[in-house]
């Protein structure tokens, strides 16, 4: 008796209060990543009606730069790639209406041993020291199938460029990522194939480059032999916000009340504490786990051609070819004093006595060095296969720069005759050419595939080193003694 | 729109005729009474509050699409006062100038949040022989550089020329909260394309190598940011408004890489300034000094402290922005009725940081300064001013915005 008399209580209040909402069924097309949301969707259902039929891709990307998706909304890891394709097309007044729901920044997972290899606060030049020094060995997802890994990857050039702004088209022919690179030895399209991957190989892989919230998830799920230390590079990172996006706006009524719950206090906590990811909503508390500081977010470029170029740049220091640096090295007795002990220095930072971050010369690279002045003093090739290898180029450039004359067109030649395929030459001189060949025999003599960078330092005549840089694919860069080793970073990526 | 009885949220009563015999039991009675006669007064205490309308009214749901200014809107307690007087608002949020640019239609009202983006509304209108929509003036709210205190002391610490100056009025006893910036200095900053951690500040470094600049949201779409290019133009053009087409498209390359040099702006940038993580996402962001205001005046509610990492920085050359609520309909013009006159809705906009007009309807700081003394906030010496003054007119501001983000 006393359950009726509850019953009557009840569906008078029911009355009261509401009545069932309109029931909405909304098609996404969702990254799989978020498959984890599948609980907090079934609450959105039940409280509001509105159900998120998810159906998940590896990379909701390519179907919407096709056009061919016919859902409802989307909901990718972030929103950049649609507005730069928007925007690339000139729809840059009606991009479509985005959600923030929640974020994670790209960071980097590392095994204990290997972060303290790493040292205190590491950034990404770190990180790329130690792996074209052969000591890191991480995994991170195709940046051409994925679009977290792109975003790591335009966040590691970013940062690679090192000039505090977003990154350029011009930038991105000569950033150097070909040391960061070479760590990379797992290479999946998707974070799932990657977490398996990692598993399997946790022994002989140091460091993962993943979100936040993927980490805490992995570290929290009992497959490793001991929880990665997560890495915030100092110098930066990229943050996903999980957009969902309203493709058919004729749909909006459905969408508002799915992402007005969604960034309701309920379902916010309720990603934090299930899923590890960042509450867009900044009043609320953070889980302890969550209250790590991210960082500085890096700017993202605001151009398609950007990505494009970065991402042939990736293709190409990954398609496994060898890479060959021709260093072409003015000894003249002009160079001696503070120009050839800041070439000294600049040289020893490639060759990770310093921190090379960056630049340094890594793994598999051929290096060749040969000296000059009035005609070639030395010559000297290695293919790195470890630290031993950089060293033994040490003596070449420890040598004394007493030389006399600059045969700078006849040393060019003689060193594009060591050119075997993919390479870049770099010409370091101070002075006119005064003995061997001229610039235009030089240029006579045929086609130069290879680029030619030079730095021109002291009286060397920047224009006639332009003239033939620039018909070899390369330019010149100016320099003074004191900015010599930031010359030759300028231009450690260039290929 | 209206609802019928039985559509949102409408609240009925249904008379259960149950068999006599239940209700004659002690035992029903027992249980139904003190629970019943909670269920009642609950109801009444809803009804009261204006959680739910009452039973004979209509409820009107008026839909309008909106900007920043959508944070009036999703107040739990504007909600409430609105739905005491009967009026449920649907929110579609979309940039002012992407409001401006794109279809209206099916709105009972367009609430950009500034002048330029009403004006090509109100043009549109008038082109599509729409009748003219009547505009109400709310409330307004200047456009500020929104910091953290690092920054904002790494900014004032060189003693010549310093980017930022403690505002004069502060206390002496609690860290400043607001500060002046004379924003021909700030633009130099920018153009040398330096870094914050390479800022020559003598005994701090700011830990970050980004470049510095202030972070606007999208020029497309957004009012603060067209804004903040009109002052940038301004002061970069020698205090001068562009007067003619090809004046203004030859500013606008000049003044481009300082605006572009974020790259692709993210969405929701207020939010990312106040979000724990703030400081690294956006450490100077263009928003509207309402925004920073609710978020002392909530922080003020929950700790009983001032948020004193997060500081304004104030362009001299002041930016004022008046929101203009354009109703389309006549739902929208009850609603835009009672956001001006209602007591409660103008009260609970001082509350979310928003100056309002004073009775005479003028800019002035009365009731604004008056509300943050009693709240135990500092009120900021600045703030008054003209937006009109500094931009150029809206065909000439539309190209440069068109200029500088390929819209």
């Amino acid at each position: 008796m006393r359950t009726a008399a509850l019953l009557v209580l009840l569906a008078l209040l029911a009355g009261c209060v509401a009545s069932p909402p309109e029931q909405v069924r909304l098609t996404v097309l969702a990254d799989r990543d978020l498959a984890d949301l599948r609980p907090l969707l079934d609450d959105l259902r039940r409280e509001t009606g509105v159900e998120l039929a998810m159906e998940y891709v590896d990379d909701p990307d390519v179907e919407l730069a096709s056009g061919r998706y016919r859902h409802d909304l989307a909901w990718p890891v972030t929103d950049r790639y649609l507005h730069l394709r928007e925007k690339a097309e000139g729809r840059s007044n009606a991009l479509p209406t985005s959600t923030t729901v929640m974020s994670s920044p790209l960071v980097v997972g590392v095994r204990p041993a290997a972060a303290a290899r790493l040292g205190a606060t590491p950034s990404w030049a770190d990180i790329a020291d130690r792996a074209a020094a052969g000591e890191l060995r991480f995994g991170m997802t195709d940046p051409a199938g994925s679009g977290s890994g792109l975003a790591a990857l335009v966040g590691v050039a970013t940062a690679a460029a090192g000039t505090g702004g977003a990154l350029t088209s011009e930038q991105v022919s000569c950033v150097a990522l070909g040391g960061f690179l070479t760590g990379q030895v797992l290479r999946p399209r998707t974070s799932t194939e990657l977490l398996a991957q990692f598993i399997a190989r946790q022994d002989e892989v140091d460091a993962v480059v993943e979100h936040e919230s993927t980490l805490l998830a992995l570290n929290a799920s009992g497959k490793l032999r001991a929880p990665l230390e997560i890495v915030y590079p100092r110098d930066g990172m990229m943050l996903s916000r999980f957009p969902l996006i309203l493709l058919d706006p004729a749909r909006r009524d459905g969408y508002q009340r799915a992402t007005t719950w969604l960034q309701g206090e309920r379902a916010q906590r309720w990603i934090m504490e299930h899923t590890s990811r960042r509450a867009a909503d900044p009043a609320l508390e953070r889980p302890q786990r969550l209250r790590a500081p991210i960082g500085n977010a890096l700017y993202f470029p605001d151009r398609q051609e950007v990505l494009d170029a970065l991402l042939a740049a990736y293709r190409r220091l990954t398609s496994g070819g060898t890479h060959q640096v021709v260093f072409v090295l003015d000894y003249s007795a002009s160079m001696a004093g503070p120009r050839v002990e800041r070439l000294r220095a600049a040289f020893a930072a490639l060759s990770g006595t310093g921190t090379g971050g960056f630049a340094r010369f890594h793994l598999g690279e051929t290096i060749t060095v040969l000296r000059f002045a009035g005609t070639v003093l030395q010559q000297q090739e290695v293919t790195i296969t470890g630290q031993s290898d950089v060293d033994s180029l040490a003596p070449v450039v420890a040598a004394a720069a007493d030389g006399r004359g600059t045969a700078i067109w006849s040393a060019l030649d003689q060193a594009y005759r060591s050119v075997r395929g993919d390479a870049v030459v770099v010409l370091m001189t101070d002075g006119e050419n005064n003995a061997g060949i001229s610039a235009a025999e030089f240029l006579g003599a045929g086609k130069r595939p290879v680029p030619t960078y030079a730095v021109a330092l002291g009286e060397a005549d920047p224009a006639e080193l332009d003239g033939v840089a620039r018909s070899t694919g390369g330019r010149v860069v100016e320099a003074t003694e004191a900015s010599l080793e930031a010359a030759v970073r300028e231009i450690r990526g260039c290929r | 729109m209206t609802i019928s009885p039985g559509g949102v949220a409408e609240p009925e009563f249904t008379v259960v005729e149950p068999p006599r015999s239940i209700f004659r039991r002690k035992r029903f009675l027992g249980v139904f009474l003190p629970a019943g006669l909670v269920a009642v007064a609950g109801a009444i205490a809803l009804f009261a509050g204006g959680v739910l309308a009452l039973p004979l009214r209509d409820v009107v749901v008026v839909s309008g699409r909106l900007a920043s200014k959508a944070e009036f809107f999703t107040d739990a307690e504007v909600r409430r006062i609105l739905m005491a007087h009967g009026i449920q608002v649907s929110l579609d949020r979309a940039g002012s100038r992407d409001i401006a640019v794109n279809s209206i239609d099916g709105y009972d009202f367009v609430f950009p949040s500034g002048q330029p983006a009403a004006l090509l509304i109100k043009q549109r209108l008038a082109q599509s022989g729409h009748r003219p929509a009547k505009t109400y003036k709310p409330f307004f709210s200047p456009i500020v550089l929104a910091t953290y205190r690092e920054y904002a002391d790494v900014l004032a610490k060189p003693a010549a020329e310093p980017v930022a100056t403690v505002q004069k009025a502060a206390r002496q006893d609690t860290p400043p909260l607001y500060y002046d910036m004379p924003m021909d200095r700030f633009i130099g900053v920018i153009q040398r394309g330096t870094t914050w951690d390479r800022l020559a500040a003598p005994d701090r470094r700011l830990d970050n190598s980004n470049r510095v600049l202030a972070q606007t949201s999208d020029l497309c779409s957004s009012n603060s940011s067209a804004t903040y290019l009109g002052l940038v133009a301004f002061v970069a053009n020698g205090n001068v408004i562009p007067q003619t087409e090809a004046d203004a498209v030859a500013l606008a390359r000049k003044i481009k890489p300082l605006l572009t040099a974020q790259g692709l702006p993210g969405d929701d940038l207020s939010r990312s300034y106040l979000a724990p993580d703030g400081q690294g996402l956006a450490p100077i962001a263009v928003i509207y000094e309402h925004q920073f205001l609710a978020h002392q005046l909530r922080a003020l509610g929950q700790t009983g402290k001032v948020d004193d990492r997060r500081v304004l920085l104030y362009p001299a050359a002041q930016l004022q922005t008046v929101p203009e609520f354009l109703a389309l309909t006549p739902e929208g013009e009850r609603l835009g009725e009672l956001i001006t006159t209602d007591p409660h809705l103008r009260r609970r906009a001082l509350e979310l940081g928003f100056r309002v007009f004073e009775a005479d309807d003028t800019l002035t700081t009365g009731q604004f300064a008056e509300f943050l003394t009693e709240r135990h906030l500092p009120v900021p010496s600045s703030g008054i001013g003209d937006t009109e003054t500094f931009l150029p007119s809206l065909p000439l501001l539309e190209k440069m915005i068109t200029e500088i983000g390929e819209c």
